[in-house]
C-alpha cells in the first residue's frame, strides 16, 4: 500500500493505492496553523473510508509520499528563518543588487524585492579564490570566528555562506561551517557551493539563501509530521516532492529544502506523465486550473520538460526544476471593464477571501467562477461535495453591474464572454508554451484538471485544434496521485568550465564516476539495491559567448576517446531550438549534472473492463445551461461513469470538485482508467 | 463599428497580442546573435493597414514607440507597389528608422487586394558597419561613419528573396553570417505572425478583426485621454541636460514646454538647440517614442499601451535641432543616451502637473570597453554592462536598486563577475552598493553602486568610456533630493585618475584598479515627511549615516 499527500492552500488532498491496486481518495481543508494535523485529518477519514483503524493503515503502507506548499510559503509571505551571511570581502551586497534585471520593464512602481538576508547581518571577512580555484587570500579564521560570534547573537537562525568562486574551490566555505561546529553555535548551514556548484555569483548565493530560509521551517514541520505519523503506526520513510518531480527522504528534503520551493505543481505535472505513459500519449501539455492561476507544463515521451531556474517573487531559485509556467486565469480571476472600455480578465483574483460573489462571504466582484455559475455550468448545491452553496443571485449581480451594463449585453452574455475569454487566454498560453520550445501545439493532447478546468477544456481543445484532450476521473486529487509515480531523485552537479575542443571523453567520465560514487553511496544509505538505480548524465554546454547553456543528454560512455560525439549532441540539441548553429565559435562545457533515481515500485492504475457505452446509468438530472441559447443539459455524475460509455454534447459531467462541459457538437468517451477522453467533432470513435 | 461584440473584441484583443508573442519567440528561438538569443533586445508589433500599432510584444520599451514610424515610411515610399509576400526593411533613421542597428522588417497582409494589415519585428543587431564594432561611436560626425544606411527596400519582393541585397548588407558588417542568420530569422518569424494573424481574419472575417482593432485604438486613445484629465491643465516647462554634447558644449540643454488641455496634452520641444555633431542626436521616431515612454510610465496602465493613446500627445519638434535631426547628423546614442535625456524632460516637466504620478531621475547608461590582448586568450574585448545604477523613487516606493535608466529598466541581465574573472584577466574587488548615493526623500532613490575592477593583464590595454551622467545627476521629484552622478577613475598606486563619461583609448597598465561608482536615482517628497521606522532601517542598513537622518531627514 502506499499514500500520497498533498497539502494545498485549500485542501489537503489524499490518495491511496491499496494491496489489489484498488485508488481510494480523501479531501479534507487545510490547517494552515499546523499543516501536519490536516494531514491527520485526511488520514483519519481515509481510515474510515477503507474501514481499517488508523495504526493499521499506516503500519501495511510501504511508501508516504509527502508535497506542501510549507516551504514556497515562508517565501512568499517573507516567513522564514532570521538569515545571516558570511562571504568575501566586497560582496555583501551581491544579493541586493541582484543580476540587474527586472521581470516587467514598464511597471515601474512595483516595490524593490527586499533580499532574503538583512544588510546588517551580512557580514565579511578577508579570503578570496580566484577564477581556477587558486587560493588568493586565506580565510581570516579570527573574522570569522568574530563574524560568527555576531550573527548567534543577532539572532540568526540560518548562516549562508557565499565566497566567490567557491565553485571552483569550496574548502574555505567548508572551514566555515567547521569554525560554528567548534562554536556553541547551532543555525541551520548552507554553503553556497554545495547548495548549487555552478558559475554564477547571484544564482548561488539567491539558492542558498532561499534554502537557509525555508530550511529550519520546512525542517521543524517536517519532523512534527513524522513524529505524529511514527505515533500513528507508519514505519516506513516519510519521502518529499521536490521540483523535480522526483522525492527525497525527510532529513535530506531538509538539507535540500529549497527544492521544495516550487514543488507545489510539480505532482499534477508528474500525474501527466503517467497518464502520458498509460496513454502512450507521445506529446502531452498537462493545464492545471486552480482558483487564482492555470499551470501549463509540456510532456515529450512520457517525461515532463525541465529548466534549471526559477523566479518567485523576483527571487532566483536556480535549481532544477519542471518547467512549468504560471498564467494569471483561474476561478478566482476578476473580470473587469479596463479604462478603454474593453473587457478583461485578471490577474487580480478574489482569492479564498472574499472569493467570488457566488460565495457570499462579501465579494462583490464578478470572476470567472461567477461566470459560470450564471452560464449554469456549475451545479449550485454540489460544488466542493455540497460543503459550499453557491449563490446564483449574487453571481448573476455581480456580472450583471460590473460586465453586463458597461458593456450592454444581456447577463448571460456577458457571462459567456468572460468564459469564452478565459478559454482563449488558456488556449494562447498554452501555444505560446509549445511555440517557445519548437513544438507545434496541433501535436499535444491536452490533459486537464484542477477545479476549473474540466469546464474549459473542450473549448481549449477547439481553440487549438488538438486532437483530444484527457480529463482524469482522479481530476481532484490528481497532485497526491502524482506523488504516487514518483521515484528517489538526487540530483548532483560540478563546475565544470572546459571548451569542448580540450576535453576528451576520459575526462567526463571521471568526472562523472566521481559524482556516480557520491550518489551509490547516497542511494545504498537509502536502501536501494544497485538494480534499483539509475542514472542520467547531463553536460550543460554553450557557446563561448552565450550566457545561457543547452542540456545535452549523455546516454553513456561507451565511446572512443575522441569528444566528436558530444560536439555533435550539442549541435544536434542546440540547432533543434534555435534552428542553426555557430560552427565558428568554441563550446564550452559548463556544468555536469548527473540525475541519480532510485526506483520506487511502479505504479498500476486499475482499468475497468469495457461496460458498453450506454451512459443512461451515471445519469442523475439536467439542468439549463446557456450555450448561446438556454439549453437543457443532461448531467452524469463522473465517478459513475464506466469505461465504454459514450457522451454526447450537450452534457455535464459533475464531480465534488469540478464540472466537466461537452458543448453541443462535442463527444466524450470513458477510457479504461475512467478518464474521460474529449475528442473533436468527428474524430468521436 | 457600433455593432462591434465585446466579447469578440475581449478575445480579439489577447490574440493579437498573442500573434506578437508569437513573432518574438520565434525570433528568439532562431536567430544568430547572443545579443538577440539571449539579451533579447527585439520586438514585433501588429498595425493595421494605417500603420498604427494594436498590439505590441512588451520588451523593449524604446522600439515600441517608434516602430510605427519606421513601417509608415516604408508604406509612404513603395505606396501602391507593395503586394502580398512582400517583405520591406529599413533601418535608416532619415526613413522613420531610430539608429541603423535596429533593423525592422515588416510584411504586409492582404485580403481580397486590400492591405488590411502589417506584422513588423525590430532587432538589435550587434553590428551594422561603420567605424565601430557595435555601431556605438564617440567620435563618428556623420551618419556615414556610423555604418549602412538601409532606406526601406524589398527585402522579399512576392515570396522571393533579394539574395543579392540580403548579400550587401550582411557584407557591410563585422559578422556577415550573425548579419545573414538574424535577418533570416526575422523573415521566418514575420511570415509565422503573417499566418497567425490570416487565421484569426479567416476565422472572425476582415471586417470583424479591422473594428476590433479600431476600437483597441479608440480604448487606448480613451484610457489616455482619462489619464490626462486626471491632471492639473496648465502650461509647463522643465530642462534636462545632456553632461556633453560630446564635441563642444558642457551640460547641452534639452528644454521642454508642455500643455496639459482638455484630454490632450502637447510637448513643445522647438527650444531645443540645432543638432550636435555627435552621435547624439535623436530622430524623431526616437524622440517620438521616449515622450511616449514617459507617458507610460506616468500612467502605469497597460492598457494605454498602443497607438491610439498616442492621439492624445502631439509633440512639436523644429528639424534640424537635436531631438529632431537632418541627415547626415550622427544618431547612435539616441536609444540610450539621448533617450533617458528626453524621457526627463517630460517627467521633470510633468511633476508639477501630475505630482502623483511622477518618478524620480535615474542613472543614465554608464558603459566601458576594455581592449587588450593576451598570450592565453589572443585578442579580447570586455563590455561592462555591470552596476548599472538605481532607479527614481515614486510617490509610494523607494527606488530599485542596479536595474538602470529610463530607456529599458532592468531590460539586460549583468554578466557574472564569476564569467568575467573565468574569461579576461581582470578581478573584481569590489560589486556593492554605495552609502549615500540614493537622493533623499520621502521616497528615496535606488542606491548607486560600486564595481572594482583590477586590471591583471601581462601587458598594457585601453579603457574606452561611453556614458552619460557623470556632471549631471538623476533629479529629484517633489521635494525630493537628486542622487549622486556616476563617477569613475583608476587608481594606480597612490596616483587617482579621473576620468569622464568621454575618456578614449586610456592605457591601463598591469595593477590598476577601475573603480566605477554609479549614479543613485533621485528622491521623491520631502525627506523630512519619510517614516520613522524607515529613516531608522537606513541608519541600520547603512544605506545612509546617522548625519544625514538627522541633517536631512529630521530624524531626533
Amino acid at each position: 500500500m502506499r499514500i500520497g499527500v498533498d497539502i494545498g492552500g485549500t485542501f489537503t488532498d489524499l490518495v491511496c493505492i491499496d494491496g489489489t491496486g484498488v485508488l481510494h481518495t480523501a479531501k479534507t481543508p487545510s490547517t494552515p496553523d499546523d499543516p501536519s494535523r490536516g494531514v491527520m485529518e485526511a488520514l483519519a477519514l481515509l481510515a474510515e473510508t477503507m474501514s481499517l483503524a488508523l495504526p493499521d493503515l499506516l503500519g501495511a503502507t510501504e511508501l508516504f509520499l509527502h508535497g506542501s506548499t510549507v516551504a514556497t510559503n515562508l517565501v512568499v509571505e517573507r516567513k522564514g528563518a532570521p538569515l545571516g551571511l558570511i562571504t568575501t570581502q566586497g560582496f555583501r551586497d551581491v544579493i541586493e543588487l541582484r543580476d540587474g534585471s527586472k521581470q516587467n520593464r514598464y511597471d515601474i512602481r512595483s516595490p524593490f524585492p527586499q533580499p532574503l538576508i538583512r544588510r546588517p547581518e551580512r557580514l565579511e571577512v578577508a579570503e578570496r579564490v580566484n577564477a581556477h580555484g587558486g587560493i588568493e587570500t586565506p580565510l581570516d579564521e579570527d573574522a570569522v570566528r568574530t563574524a560568527i560570534a555576531g550573527l548567534r547573537d543577532a539572532g540568526v537562525e540560518g548562516l549562508v555562506v557565499f565566497f566567490v568562486n567557491a565553485h571552483r574551490n569550496g574548502a574555505q566555505e567548508c572551514r566555515v561551517r567547521e569554525l560554528v561546529e567548534e562554536s556553541d553555535w547551532a543555525p541551520f548551514i548552507s554553503l553556497s557551493h554545495e547548495v548549487l556548484s555552478r558559475e554564477g555569483e547571484y544564482d548561488r548565493i539567491s539558492t542558498a539563501a532561499v534554502n537557509a530560509y525555508v530550511g529550519p521551517g520546512l525542517g521543524g514541520y517536517l519532523e512534527r509530521l513524522a513524529a505524529r505519523l511514527a505515533e500513528s503506526g507508519l514505519t516506513a520513510p516519510v519521502l518529499v516532492m521536490q521540483s523535480t518531480g522526483g522525492v527525497l527522504p525527510l532529513d535530506h528534503a531538509v538539507r535540500h529544502a529549497v527544492g521544495s520551493v516550487t514543488s507545489g505543481p510539480a505532482g499534477g505535472a508528474m500525474a501527466g506523465a503517467l497518464f502520458a505513459r498509460l496513454g502512450e500519449e507521445s506529446h502531452l501539455v498537462t493545464y492545471d486550473m486552480g482558483g487564482t492561476s492555470t499551470d501549463i507544463c509540456l510532456i515529450e515521451g512520457g517525461v515532463p520538460l525541465e529548466r534549471q531556474e526559477t523566479q518567485l517573487e523576483e527571487i532566483k531559485i536556480a535549481v532544477s526544476a519542471l518547467d512549468i509556467s504560471a498564467l494569471g486565469a483561474g476561478g478566482g480571476s476578476i473580470a473587469w471593464i479596463d479604462p478603454g472600455g474593453i473587457l478583461d480578465l485578471g490577474p487580480h483574483s478574489a482569492g479564498a477571501e472574499p472569493g467570488p460573489a457566488c460565495y457570499g462571504r462579501g465579494g462583490e466582484l464578478p470572476t470567472l467562477t461567477d461566470a459560470n455559475l450564471v452560464l449554469g455550468l456549475i451545479a449550485p448545491d454540489t460544488f466542493l461535495g455540497g460543503r459550499l452553496a453557491l449563490d446564483r443571485v449574487l453571481a448573476a449581480r455581480a456580472v450583471q453591474r460590473y460586465v453586463a451594463e458597461p458593456l450592454g449585453l444581456s447577463v448571460e452574455n456577458a457571462a459567456q464572454a468572460v468564459n469564452a475569454l478565459a478559454s482563449a487566454r488558456i488556449a494562447e498560453g498554452i501555444r505560446a508554451n509549445t511555440v517557445r520550445r519548437g513544438f507545434d501545439p496541433r501535436e499535444f493532447t491536452i490533459f486537464s484538471f484542477g477545479g476549473a478546468g474540466g469546464l474549459h477544456a473542450a473549448a481549449v481543445a477547439l481553440e487549438l485544434e488538438f486532437p483530444r484532450a484527457i480529463v482524469p476521473r482522479e481530476a481532484s486529487v490528481l497532485s497526491a496521485l502524482g506523488f504516487l509515480a514518483a521515484d528517489v531523485r538526487h540530483d548532483y552537479q560540478r563546475a565544470f568550465g572546459r571548451r569542448m575542443l580540450d576535453l576528451t571523453t576520459a575526462d567526463l567520465r571521471e568526472l562523472f564516476a566521481t559524482l556516480e560514487v557520491e550518489a551509490r553511496e547516497a542511494l545504498a544509505a537509502e536502501g536501494f539495491e544497485p538494480g534499483q538505480m539509475r542514472f542520467e548524465r547531463f553536460a550543460d554546454c554553450r557557446y563561448v559567448r552565450q550566457v545561457y547553456t543547452v542540456p545535452v543528454a549523455l546516454p553513456d560512455f561507451d565511446k572512443g576517446d575522441d569528444i566528436g560525439w558530444l560536439t555533435d549532441g550539442y549541435e544536434a540539441e542546440y540547432s533543434g531550438l534555435y534552428q542553426h548553429l555557430h560552427e565558428r565559435d568554441a563550446i564550452v562545457v559548463d556544468t555536469c549534472r548527473l540525475v541519480a533515481y532510485g526506483a520506487l515500485p511502479s505504479l498500476e492504475l486499475p482499468r475497468g473492463e469495457n461496460s458498453g457505452s450506454d451512459p443512461t446509468a451515471a445519469k442523475r438530472g439536467s439542468r439549463q445551461v446557456y450555450f448561446g441559447e438556454w439549453l437543457e443539459t443532461p448531467s452524469f455524475w463522473f465517478e459513475d461513469l464506466t469505461p465504454g460509455m459514450r457522451l454526447d454534447g450537450p452534457a455535464l459531467i459533475d464531480s465534488e470538485s469540478t464540472t466537466v462541459v461537452l458543448p453541443p457538437d462535442i463527444a466524450a468517451e470513458v477510457d479504461p482508467y475512467g478518464s474521460l477522453i474529449i475528442a473533436k467533432p468527428g474524430d468521436g470513435k | 463599428m457600433s455593432s462591434i461584440d465585446p466579447l469578440t473584441l475581449a478575445v480579439v484583443r489577447h490574440k493579437l497580442l498573442a500573434v506578437t508573442e508569437e513573432v518574438v519567440e520565434t525570433m528568439v528561438r532562431t536567430c544568430f546573435s547572443p545579443l538577440l538569443n539571449q539579451s533579447r533586445d527585439l520586438s514585433a508589433v501588429v498595425l493595421d493597414g494605417d500603420a498604427q500599432v494594436v498590439a505590441q510584444a512588451e520588451r523593449t520599451p524604446i522600439h515600441m514607440g517608434a516602430m510605427p514610424f519606421a513601417v509608415r515610411a516604408m508604406a509612404k515610399d513603395f505606396a501602391d507597389d507593395i503586394a502580398p509576400d512582400d517583405v520591406l526593411m529599413a533601418n535608416d533613421p532619415y526613413w522613420g528608422g531610430s539608429h541603423l542597428p535596429d533593423i525592422t522588417l515588416a510584411k504586409p497582409v492582404f485580403r481580397d487586394g486590400v492591405l488590411c494589415f502589417w506584422v513588423a519585428i525590430r532587432a538589435h543587431q550587434s553590428d551594422t558597419g561603420g567605424i565601430s564594432a557595435g555601431g556605438y561611436s564617440p567620435s563618428a560626425r556623420e551618419i556615414w561613419h556610423e555604418g549602412i544606411r538601409i532606406p526601406p527596400v524589398k527585402l522579399v519582393k512576392k515570396g522571393c528573396v533579394h539574395e543579392d541585397w540580403l548579400r550587401l548588407v550582411c557584407e557591410n558588417t563585422r559578422k556577415p553570417e550573425d548579419t545573414r542568420g538574424d535577418l533570416m530569422a526575422a523573415l521566418a518569424s514575420v511570415d509565422v505572425g503573417v499566418e497567425r494573424l490570416g487565421a484569426l481574419l479567416d476565422r472572425y472575417g476582415v471586417a470583424q478583426i479591422q473594428n476590433c482593432s479600431a476600437a483597441i485604438l479608440d480604448a487606448g486613445e480613451a484610457a489616455m485621454r482619462a489619464h490626462i484629465r486626471r491632471w492639473k491643465p496648465g502650461v509647463y516647462e522643465a530642462v534636462a541636460r545632456y553632461d556633453h554634447d560630446g564635441v563642444a558644449t558642457e551640460r547641452f540643454p534639452v528644454p521642454v514646454t508642455i500643455t496639459v488641455g482638455d484630454g490632450e496634452v502637447e510637448i513643445d520641444f522647438r527650444q531645443v538647440g540645432d543638432q550636435v555633431a555627435s552621435y547624439l542626436n535623436s530622430p524623431i521616431a526616437n524622440t517620438s517614442a521616449c515622450v511616449y515612454i514617459a507617458f507610460f510610465y506616468l500612467c502605469n496602465d497597460q492598457q494605454v499601451q498602443n497607438e491610439g493613446s498616442t492621439r492624445a500627445i502631439k509633440i512639436l519638434t523644429r528639424k534640424g535641432s537635436v531631438v529632431d535631426p537632418v541627415s547626415p547628423a550622427p544618431v547612435t546614442g539616441s536609444t540610450t543616451f539621448a533617450a533617458a535625456v528626453i524621457i526627463e524632460s517630460v517627467l521633470k516637466a510633468m511633476q508639477a502637473a501630475a505630482p502623483d504620478a511622477v518618478v524620480a531621475g535615474s542613472a543614465r547608461r554608464f558603459r566601458y570597453v576594455i581592449a587588450g590582448s593576451e598570450p592565453e586568450i589572443g585578442s579580447y574585448i570586455y563590455h561592462y554592462f555591470s552596476n548599472k545604477g538605481g532607479f527614481g523613487a515614486n510617490n509610494n516606493e523607494d527606488g530599485w536598486i542596479n536595474v538602470g535608466g529610463f530607456q529599458n529598466p532592468g531590460g539586460t541581465p549583468s554578466a557574472s563577475i564569476e564569467r568575467v574573472e573565468a574569461t579576461y584577466p581582470f578581478q573584481i574587488e569590489e560589486y556593492g552598493i554605495t552609502v549615500e548615493s540614493g537622493g533623499a526623500g520621502k521616497q528615496r532613490g535606488g542606491a548607486g553602486g560600486v564595481f572594482a575592477l583590477r586590471y591583471r593583464g601581462s601587458g598594457s590595454a585601453a579603457l574606452n568610456i561611453a556614458g552619460e551622467g557623470t556632471v549631471i545627476a538623476p533629479f529629484g521629484a517633489n521635494g525630493g533630493q537628486d542622487g549622486d552622478p556616476h563617477a569613475i577613475w583608476i587608481e594606480r598606486g597612490s596616483e587617482r585618475i579621473d576620468l569622464t563619461g568621454r575618456s578614449n583609448d586610456v592605457p591601463i597598465e598591469p595593477g590598476d584598479l577601475i573603480v566605477h561608482h554609479s549614479a543613485g536615482g533621485g528622491g521623491c517628497g520631502d525627506p523630512k515627511e519619510r517614516t520613522r521606522a524607515l529613516v531608522e532601517r537606513d541608519v541600520a542598513y547603512g544605506y545612509i549615516c546617522e548625519e544625514t537622518a538627522r541633517d536631512m531627514y529630521g530624524a531626533e
